[in-house]
């Protein structure tokens, strides 16, 4: 009996010994990998909360693009006897065109908060930001599309064309044309804070190691 | 048998590896060869921009009707965008070279996602501004008195409205060359 518990002893004792010192050993390495995933999460939390001050800002940007070309409507002070000079932005196809792609990309921006959120919570997570590259991407080519066309056209509205023998609308339009002007601004503006949008998803999609 | 255990484990870890490689490098040769299409039909949408140039075959006394491309500083920025975007194509060509052969490389990828974002910007940018203009031109706009020079310039208004196909095509490509770099970036 003496000898039995004896024996039970050291066995137990030697697999406490041996249990002691293999985690010692692999630990090391698990607790250095440990440190580099929670710096990189740092890193990441940091990126995905300027990114989604980002959003709100271009959120912003496109709000105003789309509100100040809706609203736009001048009507000039003398009339023939058969109609009355006015000016909206339905009269040009290339405006209205303008103002429902910028309805959609602030639809978006709104709809995007809750990734934006979700890559905050969880830094590590690939998925949520890889989607938001992908639509990012393609509302960047939506709002340049929208910015440039429209800027095409109140380009030629200020200039005119005289090998075309189109006639130049702001001399006459003065409002209209500062107000359409702003909003492409303010579309163009959207489309720079875009793309710094989708190099910050970018950066923080790669892995530490 | 412990031999013959540890040989099973490595060869399983050897092709979990494999096919993530593969996978990676597969995306990089189409990468590549996504951007020698758009570098086809940029270049194609400048040309057949650039060349236009038709005259009408009647003419007054002072001036001589002739439509072409520079007529319309929309059109010139539509060229000189499309010409720029091949350029960046063609030097962005060897970065994805170095992408095949290196397929850890994550800065460079970062980098060439910012340039494609921009260039992409760009060439949406003419697209569009000359497709409001082109449009205008079939169209015209009665409000602005604004008359579709199209009903008179028959072949001017045909290859401009072509050469805008050639852009369209390189935007789609370019989103999904974005993608492509974007999901090489997090598989590593």
């Amino acid at each position: 009996m003496e000898k039995s518990e004896s024996t039970k002893i050291d066995v137990v004792e030697t697999n406490k010994e041996r249990k002691g010192k293999a985690p010692l050993l692999g630990k090391a390495p698990v607790v250095a990998a440990a440190v580099v995933h929670a710096k990189g999460g740092g890193a990441k939390r940091g990126i995905a909360i300027f990114d989604l001050i980002l959003r709100i800002a271009a959120f912003a940007s496109a709000l105003g693009a789309a509100v100040a070309m809706a609203t736009t409507e001048e009507t000039l002070p003398f009339f023939t006897q058969f109609f009355q000079f006015e000016a909206s932005y339905d009269d040009l196809p290339t405006f209205t065109f303008f103002v429902v792609a910028m309805a959609i990309v602030v639809a978006y921006l709104v709809l995007s908060v809750p990734f934006s959120i979700v890559c905050i919570v969880r830094p590590h997570a690939v998925v949520p930001r890889l989607l938001l590259i992908i639509f990012d991407t393609v509302i960047i080519a939506l709002t340049t599309g929208a910015a440039g066309s429209s800027a095409a056209i109140v380009y030629l509205a200020h200039n005119g064309n005289q090998d075309a023998n189109w006639l130049a609308i702001c001399q006459q339009f003065g409002d209209f044309c500062q107000r359409v002007s702003g909003a492409v601004v303010a579309a163009f503006v959207t489309v720079v804070i875009l793309i710094f949008l989708v190099v910050l998803s970018a950066s923080a999609l790669r892995r530490h190691h | 048998m412990k031999a013959g255990a540890l040989e099973l484990g490595h060869a399983s870890k050897v092709t979990a590896t494999v096919p993530q490689k593969g996978v990676n490098r597969g995306m990089s040769i189409l990468d590549l060869f996504l951007r020698i299409i758009v570098i086809i039909a940029t270049l194609g949408s400048a040309i057949a921009m650039g060349t236009t140039n038709e005259t009408l075959p009647f003419f007054t006394q002072f001036i001589r009707f002739r439509a072409k491309y520079s007529d319309l500083p929309t059109f010139t920025f539509f060229v000189v965008a499309n010409a720029i975007v091949s350029a960046y194509l063609v030097l962005s060509l060897g970065m994805s070279i170095f992408h095949i052969m290196r397929s850890r490389a994550q800065a460079s990828r970062i980098a060439l996602i910012f340039f494609d974002a921009a260039m992409m910007a760009l060439l949406t940018a003419g697209a569009s501004a000359s497709a409001a203009i082109v449009y205008l031109a079939h169209k015209g706009n009665t409000k602005a008195n604004w008359f579709p020079i199209c009903q008179q310039y028959d072949s001017f208004c045909h290859r401009t409205s072509g050469s805008l196909v050639g852009s369209f095509i390189g935007i789609i490509i370019f989103i999904l060359l974005v993608l492509f770099s974007a999901v090489a970036l997090s598989r590593r």
